[in-house]
């Protein structure tokens, strides 16, 4: 597992500071979405070999929500963003 | 008035008769800090040039919008409402709940290379610099106050464990300890 994360508020910190909460890739549905597509936000994950975006939770540090994009298979990180940053971002396209 | 209701400090057992002169390599624990955890919402840059202006006490960056704020026992009163006034700044009293460490001497980057995990060279923790991580395995932040000094502000629970290890990592610096003198 990757074990530097340089995250953009506190810098290059180990990899303990952190907790992984999960795929970052799937969007929320709609409330009136139909049972299927809600399962498959809830439960459905794939198991991916090489790239990945996850959230990861900087606990011992700024308490941040990041979003860290990094490869499975080579450990390789090529991105951290702050998540609310992210949003916002996404928002404004 | 802030009512402190400690007064006996959590690290008493462990300095209390064990005053030595002190060496070159020294914690000194500051008996009756000020700390206050401010939160701010809004133009954030704007915040840290207001708080940075504040010459009675140091702000040290927690994150996007929070500080905790280092002050002189003396202005407390006067300190928190100052910044209470100050629109979009929520301010809260962590006098009671967190210890200052204040760590310094020739082998202080030496001893907290055994601490934790952050790279303490002068071009990327510069002085003046701060930040939340883990120190001896507990969510601590931690401040360059100088070249060779740093400061440590740990939740007062912890701090007994913190500073017996932070001492046991000093041991073949010659790590003393004792309380500030004020
Ligand atoms: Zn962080």
């Amino acid at each position: 597992m990757a074990s530097l994360i340089t995250c953009p508020h506190c810098g290059t910190r180990p990899k303990e500071e952190f907790s992984i909460r999960g795929a970052a890739a799937p969007r929320r549905p709609s409330a009136g979405d139909r049972d299927e597509v809600w399962y498959a936000y809830v439960y459905v994950r794939d198991n991916p070999k090489g790239l990945t975006q996850e959230y990861w939770h900087h606990a011992a540090g700024c308490r941040r929500f990041l979003v860290v994009e990094r490869d499975t298979l080579t450990h390789e990180v090529f991105g951290v963003t702050d998540a609310a940053a992210l949003t916002r971002k996404e928002a404004a396209e | 008035m802030t009512l402190h209701l400690l007064h006996r400090h959590v690290l008493e057992d462990h300095l209390a008769g064990f005053e030595t002169s002190p060496n070159p390599n020294h914690v000194s624990v500051v008996r009756r800090p000020v700390i206050l955890s401010v939160l701010a919402h809004g133009d954030l840059e704007a915040f840290a040039g207001r708080l940075a202006a504040f010459s009675t006490m140091s702000a040290r960056f927690c994150g996007p919008g929070e500080w905790l704020v280092v002050g002189s026992a003396a202005g407390a009163d006067e300190l928190t409402d100052r910044l209470g006034e100050v629109a979009g700044l929520s301010v809260c009293d962590q006098s009671d709940g967190k210890v200052v460490m204040a760590i310094s001497g020739p082998s202080v980057r030496k001893i907290l290379a055994k601490c934790v995990a952050v790279d303490l060279h002068q071009d990327v923790f510069a002085e003046g610099e701060g930040a939340n991580m883990l120190c001896c395995h507990v969510a601590c932040h931690l401040a360059r106050t100088g070249a060779d000094a740093f400061e440590i502000i740990v939740p007062r629970s912890f701090a007994g464990s913190v500073f017996e290890e932070l001492m046991e990592m000093g041991r073949e610096y010659a790590l003393t300890a004792s309380f500030a003198q004020s």
